[in-house]
């Protein structure tokens, strides 16, 4: 059973989501219309492992980017008034070009791994959270924690407390 | 930041919202005229063209490059303030991009689809262009790596993938809200492209990160695939192309023409959508001295230009700048100076600045200026090539100008269609600009 409290004022929520937190919950999401800072720090949120996959996207291209245009240059060999077969300058260009791609394609793979979505099961949501209201839900808690978690959520200002199935 | 007053969270998504949802007969004619001028102005040439070859178009012995490459240039180049512009905002943090990086974003997406048309229509045999990329085929053959058009290939590859992941992206939480806001096949579909996002905090921590990364990437992107456009000619012998210059002349020309076209495109959504609420005057005047200084350093780029080619005295670079400022196509390089580096000035007026029709007719001259800038640079340098048995003219067949009509109509049939799939403003970033949700507020 999770417990769904939904909140007209931010600082509520943030009461309420660090209160829950001080008691020893640990499986709760915080639900905003917008990107807020101070819920990231209450679930000690710090730096995102996004920036790993990245940085490996960027190395791996790199890596092959220039792989790919040596490799056609000596597979299909070119000979242009005595230059070099593996010209650093234009392949340099596919590199970087390269680089850039698979940065790109890496961070949006790490974004999908480290966010868990896609995530088309059912989960507690309330759909005014992407309009004006923030929500706290609390999950996998038992019949007496579930208590506490509501007592928590309401004595911080919850304008509703519901209850709802835990993510299938 | 807002002219009307500050909207409610709630208003923001029934106005934003509103405009996807509902749709009047004034859309679908609109969309209907769009559809009709792209398929009668572009597509039947287009298709005239493959019949009868590519002598169809104007194109000659010297000048084998013609207005289908000066129009791929200036769609690359309107392409270019989008996401440019929206990634420097967001690693800059600056509050008045929040309104209108989605539309410029899209616009960027559009003009690159619209260029990469061009490129199709320029080859001639479309049906061998997949032998441009570096995949197996029935030939074995592979590209030249070391060519200016392979780096172009590269470039607007990833330019188009990237530009099309920022903007996505930045949207997944905007889906979301259309997904609650909607039912029936909608519904599912938006539940599909939101991927199930429901805005906990660790979302939008993961998403923050991940979107400043891509705008971390995407800056060089954009400043390295204008370059590359303009190596295709700086790297080529052919005077009035080989010039140093080309490649910060070409970026600065980009992001030009690129924030002229989000003037224009800011004022239609304004007007037809009604976002006076949203895109108010702080915009208009931001957008208004970017572009006086944009214009300032196009000016100069122009002038280093004519001064390193007399400087320099070689007499067939001089023969071919004779031939631009004086020669068959000098009353087009001239409205080009007029349009491109003196009207711009009129907007040092903040009276000029702050009108939207003001605005909309300055925005619209630069990019008629800009599309002048890239037919010249191709139309007067390939006919003046060294030698006078080499020297002749190029002018668009009437099968060109159509295509070059009908790439409008492209473009806005994908931007029309686009705001009634995708929020044109972005919902969470602008209620991150009112003011907080609290009691204190």
């Amino acid at each position: 059973m999770a417990i769904v409290g939904t909140f007209a004022f931010e600082e509520d929520f943030l009461a309420a989501a660090k209160n829950l937190r001080s008691s020893g919950f640990d499986d709760i999401s915080l639900l905003s219309p917008v990107p807020l800072k101070e819920a990231q720090e209450v679930l000690g949120l710090g730096k995102s492992p996004v920036r790993h996959y990245s940085l490996a996207g960027a190395i791996i291209g790199a890596i092959s980017g220039f792989a790919m245009a040596a490799g056609t240059a000596l597979v299909f060999i070119l000979p242009t008034g005595g230059r070099a077969i593996i010209t650093i300058p234009p392949f340099l260009i596919i590199t970087y070009e390269m680089t850039i791609l698979f940065g790109v394609l890496f961070t949006l793979i790490g974004f999908h791994f480290v966010s868990g979505l896609p995530a088309w099961k059912d989960r507690p949501y309330v759909p005014s959270a992407n309009v004006d209201r923030f929500v706290v839900v609390v999950e996998g808690a038992a019949a007496e924690q579930a208590a506490r978690a509501e007592a928590i959520i309401r004595e911080a200002g919850a304008e509703e407390v519901r209850h709802m199935e835990d993510s299938q | 930041m807002f002219d009307h007053g500050q909207p409610s969270y709630a208003e923001v998504n029934e106005d934003i919202l509103s405009t996807m949802l509902e749709t009047g007969p004034k859309y679908w004619m609109l969309l209907g005229t769009t559809i009709t001028v792209a398929g009668i102005c572009f597509f039947m040439p287009w298709f005239y063209q493959l019949v009868v070859g590519v002598g169809a178009a104007g194109m000659n012995r010297n000048a084998v490059w013609g207005s289908y490459l000066s129009n791929f240039i200036f769609w690359i180049g309107l392409s270019h303030s989008g996401t440019l512009l929206s990634a420097v905002l967001h690693v800059t943090n600056s509050p008045w991009r929040k309104a209108i990086y989605r539309s410029a974003e899209a616009m960027t997406l559009f003009s690159l689809m619209t260029a990469a048309m061009f490129v199709m229509v320029h080859v001639g045999r479309v049906w061998f262009v997949h032998w441009s990329f570096p995949i197996p085929n029935q030939m074995g053959l592979w590209p030249n790596f070391r060519s200016p058009l392979m780096f172009d290939v590269m470039a607007i590859t990833t330019y188009l993938t990237a530009s099309s992941i920022f903007i996505y992206m930045g949207s997944v939480p905007d889906f979301a809200a259309v997904r609650d806001a909607s039912t029936g096949l909608r519904r599912r579909l938006y539940s599909i492209f939101s991927f199930g996002w429901r805005g906990t905090a660790r979302e939008w921590h993961t998403l923050g990160w991940a979107y400043t990364f891509f705008a971390v990437f995407v800056i060089p992107l954009a400043v390295s695939v204008h370059s590359i456009v303009s190596w295709d000619f700086a790297l080529s012998a052919v005077p009035g192309f080989h010039h140093t210059i080309f490649a910060p002349y070409f970026v600065c020309g980009a992001i030009y023409s690129g924030t002229a076209g989000i003037v224009t495109v800011m004022y239609c959504l304004r007007k037809f959508l009604h976002f006076e609420r949203y895109i108010g005057q702080v915009h208009l005047d931001s957008l208004g001295k970017l572009l006086i200084t944009l214009s300032l350093i196009w000016s100069y780029i122009n002038i280093l230009e004519l001064f390193s080619t007399w400087y320099g005295g070689t007499s067939f670079e001089l023969e071919a700048l004779s031939f631009r400022l004086t020669g068959f196509y000098a009353p087009l390089y001239w409205e080009m100076i007029l349009f491109c580096a003196f009207v711009p000035l009129l907007m040092l007026f903040k009276k000029i600045r702050w009108s939207w029709n003001k605005m909309l007719v300055i925005s619209i001259l630069i990019n008629i200026g800009m599309l002048t800038e890239r037919f010249i640079i191709v139309a007067t340098s390939q006919p003046r090539k060294f030698l006078p048995d080499a020297f002749g003219y190029y002018v668009p067949s009437w099968i060109e100008i159509s295509i070059t009509i009908g790439s409008f109509a492209i473009f806005s049939t994908l931007f029309l269609i686009f705001i009634k799939w995708v929020p044109s403003i972005s919902l969470y970033e602008v209620k991150e600009t009112l003011k907080p949700l609290r009691r204190d507020a």
